[in-house]
């Protein structure tokens, strides 16, 4: 009786630890940056297409001297285009996680100008 | 003899392309430079009120560190609510001012940020391309701006911000009684 007892609390302590261990990498990966001071050229697009997530969050930053236009976007791997948005100067769009896809940015311009870092967020 | 006519043709011929190059910076023979109002954004003086508060999430975004002028968002306005969506007027950093759009139904929000002197020729603006291929153009201006146009419909400027939806083709035009801009919003 007594060793059935603790076979269920080990088993339960394997559970919570488990699922602890599954809350980990999750909480490490939430905020990454993928392109820092980079001289973007005219419609050149800063993109990472390693893993698809299900990103919540796509920022491009100039610099406090932002005046030129930028756009950020996100593209499953079937290729379709979601939250697409074209801004002038710095520029972020957040947004529900419905699709698993990879974050694009651009400078768009017309001529290069220094992109401080575009990142996103899932 | 024929050199004081040589030097007379290049004056002339020098003259010409300044003159040009001048007219071309004032906004004439076709430039989109013209100039419309000093850059000042009334809305942002006004008196605060309690609803011009950003909300926390807009706040917790790296973007508000990068631009706010304030890590609080202070001196942010509410300048319009359109159906469930809210624009924010913000001031930034090192001379920049910001537009924000929140919709809380939606669950999204937005936000570009840049230079004051943007504002002297043209619109911070943010444009959202739409399932059915448009955009949606919401759009910061400076005083002296009254209205903002795209396909043939034209919406009027308040509080310094206009939204245009459903709209097709990259450009916008934003104006006053005396002067209009092209805004291209790219492709």
């Amino acid at each position: 009786m007594g060793s059935s007892l603790q076979r269920r609390r080990a088993l339960a302590a394997t559970f919570v630890a488990a699922f602890a261990l599954t809350l980990v990498p999750t909480a490490g990966a939430e905020s990454q940056i993928y392109w820092w001071q980079h001289n973007m050229a005219p419609g050149e697009q800063g993109f990472s297409r390693t893993t698809a997530h299900n990103h919540t969050y796509n920022e491009l930053y100039f610099g406090p001297n932002a005046g030129w236009r930028s756009e950020v976007w996100e593209v499953t791997p079937a290729g379709y285009r979601h939250f697409d948005k074209y801004c002038v100067g710095n520029c972020f769009n957040s947004h529900p996680g419905y699709y698993y896809d990879y974050p694009y940015c651009a400078n768009r311009d017309g001529s290069t100008h220094f992109v401080n870092d575009c990142m996103d967020r899932w | 003899m024929r050199s004081r006519k040589l030097s007379l043709v290049v004056l002339i011929v020098l003259g010409c392309g300044v003159t040009a190059a001048v007219l071309s910076q004032i906004g004439l023979g076709g430039s989109d430079k013209v100039q419309i109002g000093t850059g000042k954004v009334s809305a942002l003086t006004r008196a605060e009120r309690a609803s011009d508060a950003l909300p926390a999430s807009v706040l917790s975004y790296p973007f508000a560190a990068h631009n706010f002028a304030s890590p609080t968002g202070a001196g942010a306005r509410l300048v319009k609510n359109d159906g469930s969506l809210e624009l924010y007027a913000v001031p930034g950093q090192a001379g920049m001012v910001c537009l924000i759009e929140v919709d809380e139904l939606a669950g999204t929000a937005g936000g570009a940020c840049a230079d004051r002197r943007v504002l002297l020729t043209g619109s911070i603006y943010m444009a959202d391309r739409q399932e059915d291929g448009s955009r949606q153009v919401v759009g910061l201006v400076g005083d002296g701006h009254t209205y903002a146009e795209a396909n043939g419909r034209r919406t009027p400027v308040e509080n310094n911000v206009f939204v245009l939806r459903g709209v097709e083709g990259s450009q916008v035009r934003i104006g006053s009684a005396t002067a209009d801009q092209t805004v291209d919003l790219g492709d």
